[in-house]
């Protein structure tokens, strides 16, 4: 598995062979704040980068997780149906969203330190 | 540039590690530990909450009889002593504010919305009521939950229920936002340490306006700018309990035309059986009678969403049905309690 990276839209994705994993940075889960529903995508469900992939639905507000390149979804974290609250405690880890085969590849994410930057 | 105010507790709210949010032009806390642990632990416990950007404005009670004919409830026959929420309304019965009076001896303290502070002053100079603004000069903190009136007898003689007291430091009520026990307290700067000490030395946890809106809207009680604007009535916002005021007072014909015909806008309250939040300015349908939620979100101890929607008349069905970004989502009117 590479390294995670992270989008402007704080989402973040690890690539392994030709499938990536997906989720909202911990800087993102804190924002939201309680997440208390989560709509996640079906499995074969194709995506272009770019495109509204989950809605994350905390108490503060609603928001979009987008795909980080033209993927099709090949699993996705059901227990998030009955404990969207992983996401705040394990927004990098077990709150994962998505895993997805690469249709075409841009691996133009920003490392942690640059994302972090990016976000102070 | 408008000016940002902040609250006399703000270098307290940064050592707790606050989330601020922007609240009618004051910095206030959002949430500390994350507003459905702090909605518990008031439900369950007791929290308090830095409430001070609410305007606080003390009128003698020579001015009364004034400010009588602007709200909708009886504040003459209010005795020293009790408390009494209601609503200032326009000419057209319309609600300017919902506010809160304390009443003693000699003043009432008037507590209202900070987004209306300004309106209200305006509103009292132009009708020449004379009153002493504390807003800035005092802090304004309420302690709520089942545990805070056991936890505030060692430090205050504890008035009954929507009844308030004063003594040299502080001036307070046994009232509240949340649906649950406790007191609303206000202390001036330089006492403040003190209340705050006790708060802690007590174990009662800050908690922040996030989960002072959770918990407000699982008790019902309505929030001005969403339940209550210049557009909607008391009538219409399902308080006519408020109406206590027989003579006659801005807008009061109106207001009583509206009770008589029962034409006008109806304020519901909904729960779906999802956690879909149908949030501030969703479509819902009630058969044919369109509505639009005025707020919506989850309620931590239902665990489902519910809020609250305002309807054009009175819907003949229970049967609502949402439109949450594109989809369609069912839920129900519910008559009774979001909590029993």
């Amino acid at each position: 598995m590479t390294e995670k990276k992270y989008l402007e839209t704080h989402e973040w994705y690890s690539l392994t062979d030709n499938t990536i994993t997906i989720g909202i940075s911990d800087y993102a889960q804190g924002e939201l704040g309680d997440i208390v529903f989560v709509t996640l995508p079906e499995v074969g469900q194709e995506f272009s980068k770019g495109d509204s992939m989950v809605e994350v639905e905390a108490t503060k507000t609603v928001a979009e997780a987008y795909a980080p390149m033209d993927c099709v979804v090949v699993e996705i974290n059901s227990s998030l149906d009955s404990e969207p609250e992983i996401i705040n405690s394990d927004p990098c880890g077990e709150g994962w969203m998505v895993k997805a085969e690469v249709k075409n590849l841009d691996d133009s994410g920003m490392l942690y330190q640059e994302y972090e930057n990016f976000i102070s | 540039m408008p000016i940002i105010k902040y609250s006399p507790l703000h270098s307290l709210h940064l050592k707790n590690k606050a989330k601020f949010i922007e609240f009618s032009g004051w910095t206030m806390p959002f949430s500390y530990k994350g507003t459905i642990k702090e909605h518990q632990f008031v439900r369950q416990n007791n929290g308090y909450f830095d409430v001070s950007h609410m305007g606080r404005l003390v009128i003698g009670n020579d001015y009364l009889q004034k400010v009588s004919t602007l709200i909708c409830s009886d504040l003459l026959e209010l005795k020293s002593g009790k408390a009494l929420y209601s609503i200032f309304t326009d000419d057209n019965g319309s609600a300017l504010d919902d506010v809160i009076f304390w009443k003693y001896d000699e003043y009432v303290l008037l507590i209202c919305n900070a987004a209306n502070t300004e309106k209200i002053r305006n509103y009292l100079q132009t009708e020449e009521i004379f009153y002493q603004d504390l807003t800035e000069k005092t802090a304004l903190v309420a302690v709520q939950g089942p545990k805070a009136i056991s936890n505030l007898e060692t430090l205050l003689p504890i008035p009954g229920s929507f009844s308030c007291l004063s003594n040299d430091k502080y001036t307070y009520a046994r009232t509240g936002y949340t649906g649950e026990d406790g007191l609303e307290i206000m202390v001036d700067i330089e006492d403040l340490d003190e209340l705050i000490s006790f708060l802690h030395n007590n174990e009662i946890e800050p908690c922040g306006l996030g989960a002072r809106d959770t918990l407000r809207l699982e008790a019902a009680l309505p929030l001005y700018g969403f339940e209550l604007t210049e557009d909607i009535t008391p009538v219409e916002a399902g308080l006519k309990w408020t109406l206590t005021n027989k003579r006659v007072y801005r807008g009061s014909h109106i207001i009583d035309q509206q009770i008589k015909t029962g034409n006008h806008k109806v304020l519901k309250k909904f729960v779906i059986d999802s956690r879909n939040i149908a949030r501030t300015g969703t479509n819902v349908l009630a058969c044919n009678i369109h509505g639009v939620v005025t707020s919506g979100n989850f309620s931590p101890i239902l665990q489902k969403s519910i809020g609250f929607v305002l309807f054009e008349s009175q819907p003949d069905t229970d049967l609502l049905e949402f439109e949450i970004r594109g989809k369609f989502i069912e839920g129900k009117i519910l008559k009774k309690r979001f909590l029993s």
